[in-house]
């Protein structure tokens, strides 16, 4: 400890460290009626550690070669010392962040988070949505299994619906008119450099917008001592008598964090196929389309609405719909009221969306 | 003072905590990157004796890296490691002066494996070699 000590007065004196840590860590203070649901971020920061570090390992043995990457991923599965749970905490932790990204967007849905001043951190966050979904998409083609194989068939085909370049998107995605060798370079590229550059960006700007703005209070809870913004100019939102981030609502960010690891860790060490359908353990084969091809749960409500409506056009241009109504959330929910109880309109809309996103994905699943 | 005792005390358990976290995620690190032992293809080397005349080499992989046999004149067979004792490069056989060059820094052996010049600080290893049935086996 007296080692710590003296290199931390050893960095003070030079870079004034103590100001730095008093200002965004002892004195960066929270609203006092911040609850676990704020802490979800962080979890998500982890999560996404987690891949970078758990990816960058898979790199190590995986060939992204058409002729090859269903042997390489085997053998890290099979062969290679722990490659299995390095996997595992891939497969697994891509689900996951998709998951836990869906409950931290319904937090700040639910509490009202969104609204005015914080407009933009919504729109990054939604941005960030649609690129891990992205880098799941092109993440599945990967091992280049019969169900990645056919599952990024049936995915990069309905971008064909759009009308003129329908076509020639298609080609353009796949590298090809069918999905092949070109398409597993492209994909692999697009999922291990272009995309991750592009999530850690955005999560800079979606931090440093948080900095700027200041953190919201919960609508509910204990009394609140924000000053908050009106609207004139530029306000930081303060939290005086606050509770500090550091170490107080650290502690409960490692809480939310070790939650999540004991729940992920379960599903890898108990459970580890629960994403994975047998289509995945037979290698690509392109002239064989196997039974029931499914996305992953998250697209299967957008895959059920493609085959609800006859024209696949006007079931990508609801889902279009959709997806553009939810970014532009903020700019269309004007309203001041943020508590959830208080606001029956926007809750009755929320809690049928919800139903009708979970029976869309349960139909798609049964379909 | 019994609660800084407690502090501490709950400062070692933490500490101790976390180093077991810590080891249990680098350990199966560790583990991974290590390079497999199974992995080192060719633990022998055989050949048949017919193939390999008076004054001839044949370079072959040898337990993950290269090796060269050597039959000198009169008959006798010599077993190396190719892979020159001065920087790790791979030395080329010269048939005019029957002898070894290593291409990087001009280091030459000659046919038992012997500095004859040039920077190398050691004789080429010797690797057990032996003939039964007209096979020749190394390793």
């Amino acid at each position: 400890m007296i080692l710590l000590d003296k290199l931390y007065e050893w960095l003070d004196v030079r870079i004034n460290a103590r100001e730095v840590v008093a200002r965004e860590l002892t004195g960066y203070l929270l609203p006092r009626n911040i609850n676990a649901w704020y802490s979800l971020g962080s979890v998500l920061l982890f999560i996404f550690a987690l891949q970078v570090v758990s990816g960058i390992l898979l790199l190590i043995y995986y060939v992204p070669d058409a002729d090859k990457a269903f042997t390489s991923v085997a053998t890290i599965m099979n062969q290679v010392p722990f490659g299995w749970l390095i996997r595992m905490c891939h497969a697994v932790g891509s689900n996951m962040m998709v998951l836990v990204l869906l409950l931290h967007m319904l937090s700040v849905l639910f509490m009202g988070s969104y609204k005015r001043p914080r407009e933009l951190n919504w729109l990054t966050g939604f941005i960030l949505l649609s690129l891990v979904q992205a880098i799941s998409l092109t993440g599945y083609l990967l091992p280049w299994s019969q169900l990645s194989y056919w599952a990024t068939t049936v995915a990069t085909n309905s971008v064909g619906a759009i009308p003129v370049i329908g076509q020639f998107l298609v080609e353009f995605l796949r590298g090809g008119k069918q999905v092949g060798p070109h398409t597993l370079g492209r994909f692999f590229a697009l999922h291990v450099a272009l995309i991750p550059a592009g999530i850690a960006a955005l999560i800079g700007v979606h931090l440093f917008l948080l900095k700027r703005t200041g953190i919201s209070s919960p609508p509910f809870g204990r009394s609140d001592t924000s000053n908050h913004w009106t609207g004139e100019s530029y306000h930081y939102e303060k939290h005086p008598g606050g509770i500090p981030f550091f170490p107080n609502y650290l502690l409960e960010d490692l809480r939310s964090i070790s939650l999540y690891l004991a729940f992920f860790l379960a599903v890898v060490f108990f459970n580890p196929y629960v994403f994975f359908p047998s289509a995945a353990f037979v290698p690509a084969n392109p002239y064989l389309t196997p039974a029931h091809i499914k996305p992953e749960w998250y697209f299967l409500a957008n895959y059920q609405t493609l085959k609800i409506f006859p024209s696949e056009i006007i079931g990508l241009a609801v889902q279009g719909l959709a997806m553009t109504f939810l970014a532009l959330l903020p700019f269309i929910d004007r309203g001041a009221e943020r508590h959830p109880l208080k606001r029956p309109v926007f809750m009755t809309c929320t809690v049928l969306g919800l139903l009708l996103w979970i029976g869309l994905s349960i139909w798609g699943h049964y379909s | 003072m019994e609660d800084e005792a407690r502090r501490r005390f709950l400062g070692v358990c933490l500490g101790g905590l976390g180093a077991a976290a810590a080891g249990g995620v680098l350990w199966p690190v560790y583990r991974y990157l290590t390079p497999r032992s199974g992995d080192e293809a060719g633990r022998t080397f055989s050949m048949a004796e017919q193939d390999l005349p008076e004054g001839a080499v044949k370079f072959f992989d040898f337990a993950g890296s290269a090796a060269v046999l050597v039959r000198k004149k009169g008959g006798e067979l010599v077993a190396l490691s190719a892979v020159c004792s001065h920087l790790g490069c791979i030395v080329q056989w010269d048939k005019a002066r029957m002898s070894f060059v290593c291409p990087c820094h001009g280091g030459q052996f000659s046919t038992d494996g012997v500095v004859l010049a040039g920077p190398p600080p050691r004789a080429l290893a010797k690797l057990p070699v032996s003939v039964a049935k007209g096979v020749i086996t190394v390793g």
